[in-house]
Order: structure tokens, then sequence, then C-alpha cells
């Protein structure tokens, strides 16, 4: 073991000029946090020896110093306003007051514990200013100087991301961590996300698509990972996933209405199957864009999508983008009740899903199917129909012809009719979200209160 | 500088030791829940703020007619006896009385509703005052009850703290000009302290099980505030100091075994620098909006801060139990008494919390501000802040001490609520009129570390804790639980001169 750590240790903090603190290297050689520092002590020692400045090192003091009571009245800079001088300091403020009198503490100064981390340069006089030390050691080695001392909080933040899958409750005891024997832990049902993601929110700060464009192939693989272990088809989904980045940034806008785009006629049947999948993958991508709505949200958001494609698992056909986006939106806002409805539905997202594949591709192939079919699902009615729709075409000559024709939806129950599908999408799925409540009152407000303002 | 025996004891190369793995003192933890509003539906706002000030009296008056009735029984003035009159209104002049009102103070540099207007048709509006007490003397004290108001003077006065809700009984006479000269004035006073472990005791009578239970000598309390985590590094390394102490990875054998007594961590606000992702109006007028997804801009929404402080958390609960009371800057509401922050802000630290159906309480709680309950058997009573922060705004000087000391006399932990401090309208009764007299009583995010003892008249003893900001100060409260001693540990980085 001896021999473990000086290899280790040249390897990270000469070879690869990396910050090493001693918790670092407490998790990587699994070895009680104490035994680090000095392992760290040793190695510097040596390899100054060997070749002096090779090595720098921060220093951890523990130890008293003194430090000086500031005086109320000394130190009353706020009570100076209006030329008033601090009045309320000797007499007792209140009649039954018995607090000790500022005064009696003038000139006290008191013992205070200080923990203190210091650069190896300014070691000796840090060491001055100290009363007396309980405590020495070595906190980080790294190769050259240390610029920022800020730069060691890196070291925290990486072992954070490289070990978030140890339970430190069985792990973090042979690092020397203080255990309690009392501690209280419920089994997440779901996984946290991991903090893959803080690297790349740290260090760029300005949401830049092609960063975040690069990140995603990593990002999707966790994401399927973690969020869906109940579906089976998620490995697709990661091969699909590398030429997502490759999709002109304006595309990510929509990425939130693939769901109902898979379903569109026209697609691919290769794309319909799995970008249903996907896009319950992709709006985290969408969000990564939009700055930092990073990992954290992105399982609430696979689920909220999941809910989604749950309650309109049977196609959604020839929705016009705008009714997605909106209704999308209103999902978005939707309650949390909706929520546990997903992770309920969750397993059965998977049927679904190889059944809407199936459903797509004799939909491309036969144009229309001659069916008005009508299930009954979960208490509501579901099927497909005849609708007749508006087409624009461009003509040869340029014209824009407007033709009328028939296509096939699936519908809901909760929609009151075929042709008050735009407005009742956004009120059956508009629990109290203010704001889809304002949309609502907005679009079919729009015949009623616009009105009333005429012609402007 | 003197090295203490042991010290170098890490700065040494690895020998065949064993390294020992210590184990935490335990904390027994038992919160009231005092401020804890009812959820959705059920909290309404349509009621007035005068029932507050109504249910306040009404729960104050008793016990200062009790103390004002004590001390002035025969108090006599130039052969006249002293008086009670019932109502404010029904002082008559040249009759020495005392009467128990509430004090209401005119000040004409308080917050005013005009001041928003104001900054509507100019662009600039005037500055925050860091003190509502005007130069000239254009403040007034008023004594209000149900009935009326009545004017204060007298050169009495200026020599007491007052602000606006703490209910006094006053003893004078009304003068000329109508106003009531005040000769002296009493306050309710520190209410009944409990026993040690009585809550506890309590409820394992009424459970029927044995109540005089052995009970291990309890560690240390551990109080820190102002945490401040925004998403720049800044004074990311104190914090991540404080976390290696607390685990007990850092520092010296010797000190890890201090760490280890400690038994709990109580986070006392403003652990995020920022909690409003929505920009002020000034700031979004000056900016121009990103790009609006789903009715926000989330270019403008960092969430890298709850983050760190969830990774921050979900790092030291394993170790230690947390308490967590939100501030000023926390993500939940700005108005007293502000609600625990939602576990859905901890996505890791969440597994540590117990689910809102449990009837436990969770390693990891996120409790309301201000807070109240019993950890080791003390009665533990504390604020982020705010109320303190209200109260310097109204008397001159910087004490904070003084002021908290007051507001325990005044047995009003927010006496300026709902004047100057916004508060929820409680219709039923105040909870912000103190019980039970604490044992500890601690308030967050001050500008320095300051610490006494205030005795009552019967018999009770609080320790009052000022704690500092840690992002300015890198202080960290340690209160020993046995003998409710104090101290302080002081994180620094060495700046290099």
């Amino acid at each position: 073991m001896a021999q473990d750590y000086t290899e280790w240790l040249a390897i990270n903090v000469l070879n690869d000029q990396q910050l090493v603190n001693y918790r670092s290297l407490s998790r990587a050689l699994k070895v009680h946090s104490n035994l680090a520092k000095q392992m760290l002590f040793d190695f510097h020692r040596k390899q100054n020896a060997k070749k002096p400045g090779t090595v720098h090192a921060t220093y951890l003091i523990t130890g008293t110093k003194r430090k000086a009571i500031p005086t109320p009245i000394t130190n009353d800079t706020q009570s100076q306003e209006d030329g008033e001088d601090a009045v309320m300091q000797s007499s007792p403020v209140l009649p039954s007051s018995s607090a000790a009198k500022p005064e009696e503490e003038d000139a006290k100064s008191t013992l205070v514990q200080t923990v203190m981390l210091v650069k190896e340069e300014h070691l000796e006089k840090a060491q001055v200013t100290f009363e007396s030390i309980t405590g020495m050691h070595i906190y980080s080695l790294q190769a050259n100087g240390l610029g920022d001392i800020q730069a060691l909080t890196e070291c925290n933040r990486k072992i954070a991301v490289d070990y978030a899958s140890e339970d430190p409750l069985e792990i973090w005891k042979q690092y020397g961590t203080i255990q309690n024997p009392n501690v209280k832990r419920r089994t997440q049902r779901r996984q946290p996300p991991p903090p893959t993601l803080a690297p790349a929110k740290d260090a760029a700060p300005k949401a830049k698509l092609v960063s975040t464009t690069s990140k995603p192939a990593a990002l999707k693989k966790e994401g399927s990972k973690d969020s869906q272990d109940s579906k089976p088809a998620s490995k697709p989904t990661s091969a699909k996933a590398t030429p997502e980045p490759s999709k002109k940034p304006p595309m990510n806008k929509r990425q939130g209405s693939d769901i109902f785009k898979s379903f569109a006629k026209g697609k691919t049947k290769a794309q319909a199957a799995q970008e249903s999948q996907e896009s319950a993958v992709s709006t985290p991508k969408a969000a990564l864009e939009d700055e930092q709505m990073g990992g954290f949200s992105d399982e609430d958001e696979t689920d909220e999508v999941e809910a989604a494609v749950v309650e309109d698992s049977t196609v959604v056909n020839g929705k016009s983008k705008k009714d997605r986006e909106a209704e999308l939106q209103a999902m978005m806002e939707q309650e949390d009740e909706v929520m546990e409805d997903a992770a309920g539905n969750s397993p059965e997202i998977a049927e679904p899903d190889a059944d809407e594949g199936a459903i797509d591709k004799p939909d491309s192939q036969a144009a229309d199917e001659p069916n008005e079919t009508v299930q009954v699902e979960n208490g509501r009615r579901r099927g497909r129909r005849r609708v007749m729709r508006k087409k624009t075409v461009k003509d040869e000559d340029g014209y824009l012809v407007t033709k009328e024709e028939a296509a096939w939806e699936s519908f809901s129950e909760d929609e009151p009719a075929p042709k008050k599908i735009k407005v009742p999408p956004t009120t059956s799925m508009n629990k109290p979200a203010a704001a889809a409540a304002g949309k609502k009152s907005a679009k079919p407000g729009q015949g009623n209160i616009m009105s009333f303002f005429g012609k402007k | 500088m003197a090295f203490s025996n042991g010290a170098e004891s890490l700065l040494s190369p690895p020998r065949d030791e064993e390294h020992l793995v210590l184990d935490r003192t335990p904390s027994s933890y038992n919160p009231l829940l005092t401020f804890n509003l009812a959820k959705g539906e059920k909290k309404h706002y349509q009621q007035q703020y005068a029932d507050m000030y109504f249910a306040r009296l009404a729960q104050l008056k008793p016990a200062v007619e009790q103390i004002a009735g004590d001390a002035w029984e025969d108090f006599e003035v130039a052969g006249e006896t002293v008086s009670k009159v019932e109502r404010v209104l029904d002082v008559r002049q040249g009759q020495l009385c005392w009467v128990v009102g509430t004090i209401y103070m005119e000040m004409p540099l308080k917050p005013n509703i005009l001041d928003d207007i104001t900054k509507d048709h100019w662009i600039v509006a005037p500055p925050p005052r860091v003190k509502f007490i005007s130069p000239s003397g254009g403040d007034q004290v008023m004594l209000e009850d149900e009935s009326g108001r009545l004017r204060l003077t007298g050169s009495f006065l200026p020599s007491i703290l007052l602000v606006t809700g703490c209910i006094v009984a006053v003893l004078g006479t009304e003068n000329a000009n109508g106003d009531f000269e005040v000769l002296d004035l009493k306050v309710p006073d520190l209410p009944r302290q409990p026993e040690r472990w009585e809550r506890d005791d309590g409820e394992a009578a009424l459970n029927s099980k044995a109540v005089k239970q052995e009970r291990t000598q309890a560690g240390k309390i551990a109080v820190v505030s102002g945490l401040g985590i925004s998403g720049d590094a800044g004074d990311a390394l104190t914090l991540d100091m404080l976390m290696e102490y607390l685990l007990g990875e850092s520092t010296s054998p010797k000190d890890q075994e201090q760490a280890a007594r400690i038994s709990r961590l109580i986070i006392a606000g403003n652990s995020l620098a920022s909690a409003s992702p929505i920009p002020g109006r000034e700031e979004a007028a000056a900016k121009k909006s990103g790009h609006r997804k789903y009715g926000y801009d989330s270019s403008a929404y960092n969430a890298a801060p709850t983050g760190h402080l969830d990774v921050l958390l979900s790092t030291l609960l394993p170790s230690i139990p947390i308490t967590l009371l939100p501030g000023e800057s926390d993500p939940t509401q700005t108005t007293l008494p502000q609600q625990p922050i939602h576990p859905a802000m901890f996505s890791h630290s969440r597994a540590y919390m117990t689910l809102p159906e449990q009837e436990e309480t969770g390693w990891f709680d996120s409790v309301t501000n201000p807070w109240e309950g019993d950890v080791d058997g003390w009665r533990l009573l504390g604020t982020g802040g705010q109320p303190v922060d209200d109260v310097f705004k109204y008397v001159e000087g910087d004490d904070r001490l003084e002021m908290m000391e007051a507001m325990l006399r005044w047995r009003l932990c927010a006496p300026t609520a709902p004047d100057t401090l916004f508060s929820y309208p409680f219709q039923d009764g105040d909870p912000f009129v103190i019980a039970d007299c604490p044992h500890v009583y601690f308030v967050g995010n001050q500008p320095r570390f300051d610490t006494t003892v205030v005795e009552g008249p019967t018999g009770q003893s609080v320790r009052m804790i000022a704690v500092p900001k840690f992002r300015q100060t890198g202080e960290l409260v340690l209160l020993d639980a046995e003998t409710l001693e104090a101290e302080v540990v002081r994180f620094e980085v060495f700046g290099g001169d």
C-alpha cells in the first residue's frame, strides 16, 4: 500500500497536473482521511527532497486566535445618523433589563477557535497569527504554485460528481467520516439526477448552443438510463441521440412538440417510432439549451412528458404546431397530481409506445384508414374519426390554393366537439395553472374580448 | 504560538496506526409546529390585519395587568393614588392613572405605499432607509386599544425601546394638550419557562412510557446562518471547510473528536444569496428579456445555487441531522411566518426528509421561520433575522442583543408585524406571541456574533445568540447543550500579505 499512494500521487499531481486534496486521495484509495493526510505529507516531503519546488502544498491549521470584541460604542457607525450620538448604550433600556452592560467588557478580547487554510508560502506568517495551534495537516497538493486558492473547491466538486454513486451510509465509514447510527433515510422511487451537469453549468454561464449540443449525447444516455428503467426501448434512443445534435438549433425549440409530430403523417416510419420516446428525453435537451435548467429538472420534465404520452396514447394526427405547443405548455404547468399519474402509468408506456410505432407504420402506408373506431379507455372515449381540414398548397404558378380535404385524427372524450379541438385540449388539461388560465381566456376570448375593442 | 500535544501527528508519513472512525453524539429533537400555516385553499387572505392586533392585546393584556397592578398598587404622586383605567379613552385630564394598550409609532419615514407610486412617476426612487427615525422629532408614540388612541409624551419615553406592536402598561396623566405624560412603563416580561425535557416527559407520560428516562449526555448544537450560496465561486472554499469540519474529515484527530460531539446543525436563514429568479422591476426594464418559453425566461433562472446547496446538505446529512430555517433571500414566502422550503428544491437531500403524510419528523427538517422546537430537551426559539432587523429600523443604536432582549420581554418574536414586517393576517390568535419562554433564543444573519444570558422575574434564564452571516464572517456558532454556553469556530482562508 505504501507504493500505491506514491504512484497514484505521482500520476495525478505530477503527470496530470491536477489539484489533489486529502479527500480525493482518500476516495481514490479508499483509505481513512487522516491516513490520506499523512500520505500527502510523505509524498510532499519526498518529492521536494528529490527536487525542491516540484510539489506545492496548502495546509489546514486549527487553533485559537485572539480576537478583540468591538464594543458597541466605538463600533457604532450606523447610529451616527443626523449627527446624534448613540444614546442607548449605558442606560437600561427596559425597566427590567438584566443583561450585562457593555462597558464592563470593553477591552476584553476572546480566544476564537479558528480553522485556517493557508498556502505553503504563507505558512510561517499564518502560524504567527495563532495563539496556540491544536492541529495542522496538509490539505492539498499541486504541481505548480496555486494561483487562486478558490480553485480548491474544484476538488470537492469533482468528488461529488465522481463518487455520486456511492452510498454514503455504507461507504463513507472507511473515509473516516463521523458516523451517525440514528440516520433515517427513505429509499427513493426515483433516483435524483446525477450531478454531471454541474461542470457544464459552471463552466459556461452563457448558454452556448455549441457546447450544449455537444453534451446532449452524454446527457441523453444518462437521462434514459436513470429515469426510464421501465422503458426497454431506450437503447435505440441513444443511438438516435447522436444525429440529434446535428439538427439546427431552431429545431430544438420544436422538440417539445416532437411528441405529436411523431404521430403526424409524412414522417418516416423509422423516425416515428423512436421519436416518440426520444422526445421524452429530448425535452431535457431543449431545456438545457435554455441555460441552466439542468439535470435537476430533467427528471420531472421527463415524467410530465410521459404523462402526456400516456394520455394521448392513441395517435394525435394533423394537429397544428401551435396547438401542440399550447397543449404542451399547458401540460408543463400542470399540477403534480398529473405527475403521480405518470408514475403509475409509466409501466404502461412501454406498451403504448410500441403500439404507437405499429399504428404509425400502417398509417403512413395506407393514407386513409376507412375506420372510425371508438375505444373506451380509462373512462375516456378515444378513437379515430374523419374530420375536414383545410390545406393550403402553393400552385405551380405560385398561387396559394386552399383545399378542403378529409383527414383522420384521434380524439379523446374530453373534447366536446371535433371542431373545437383547439380550445378543449387546453381546457381539459388545464388544471389550476394560472398561466394556462391566462391562455384559455386569451383564446376563446379572442372571439369575445377583442370584439369589444373593435378594429384598431 | 504554541503547538499543543499531538498537533503535528498528521504531519508525518503514514504509520501503521489505527485510525478511528468516530460516532456522533445523538440529538434528541422534538419540533413544534407553531408557525406552520394551513396549506393551499385553507389559507385565506380575506381577513383584515387589525384582528392580529386585537388578538395580541387579548393574549397579553392579562399578563401586563398583573405586573402593572403589582408594581403600582400603592403608587402615589403628590398625595394622589393611581387608579386603573379600562380603556384608553377613559383617561381624564389631571387624573393619575394607568392603562394597557398597544404601542403605535407614528414615523413619517416609515415605508409608505405612496413611495411606490412615486417610483412610478419618477425614475429614481427614494433609497431605502436604514432607520425610520426622523431627525427633528417628527416621530410620535401612541397608545392604542379597541377604543382609541392616545398620544404619549414625556421625558421617560426616549429612554426606553419601543416599537409598534408591543403591549405595555403606562402610568401617567393626561396633560393640557391632551397628550398622556408617561411616568412609568411596564412590559409583560418573560413568560413561564418550561423545565428541560418537560415536553418530552409530558408526552411520554401521556403515552404511559417511563417518565424518568436515562438520557445520554447531550452534545453541541451548531448554528450557522447566511451561507449565501450564489452561483459564483466567491466564498465556496469556506463552505467546503465548514462541510469537512462538520463531517470530521478535516483537522487533527483531537479536533475531530470535538466535531463528533456536534449533534445537530441548525441553519438559520439565507442559505441562498438570491431567491428570486424573477428580476425586480428596474432590472427587468433594463435588460432585454431572453427567449420566453412556457411562460418564463429560463435563461434568467440559475439553478446552480440551489444545486450547490442541495449537494452540500446531502453530503452533511449522512453524518449529522439538519434543521433548515428559511431566511429573507430563500425561496419561500416573503411574509412571516415563512413556510418551510419545499422538498422539491432538494433533489438529493429529499431522501432524508419525511413525506408529508408521515407523522414523525425527518432527519432533515425543513422548518418555518420563525421556528420553535425542543432540541436535547431545551426549548429553542429562532428566526432568520428579519424581525430583529426590522426592530433595528425603529430604534437608535445597533445593539442587537438589546433588541432581542426587548423582544423577549415584550413576549413578541415579531413585534413590528404586520406594520412594517410583512405577515400573514392571522385571525384567531397571534402566534408571534411567545407563549413559553425559550431556553435559547437565536437570531440569524446578524452583523456579528454576540451572546448573553437574560434573566427573568421568576427565575427564567435565556441564552440569546446573535448568529453572524457565514458568508461574511466565516463563523459557526457552537452551543453546548449541557451548559448552554456559546462559542464560535471561525473558518478562514489566509489572505496572504
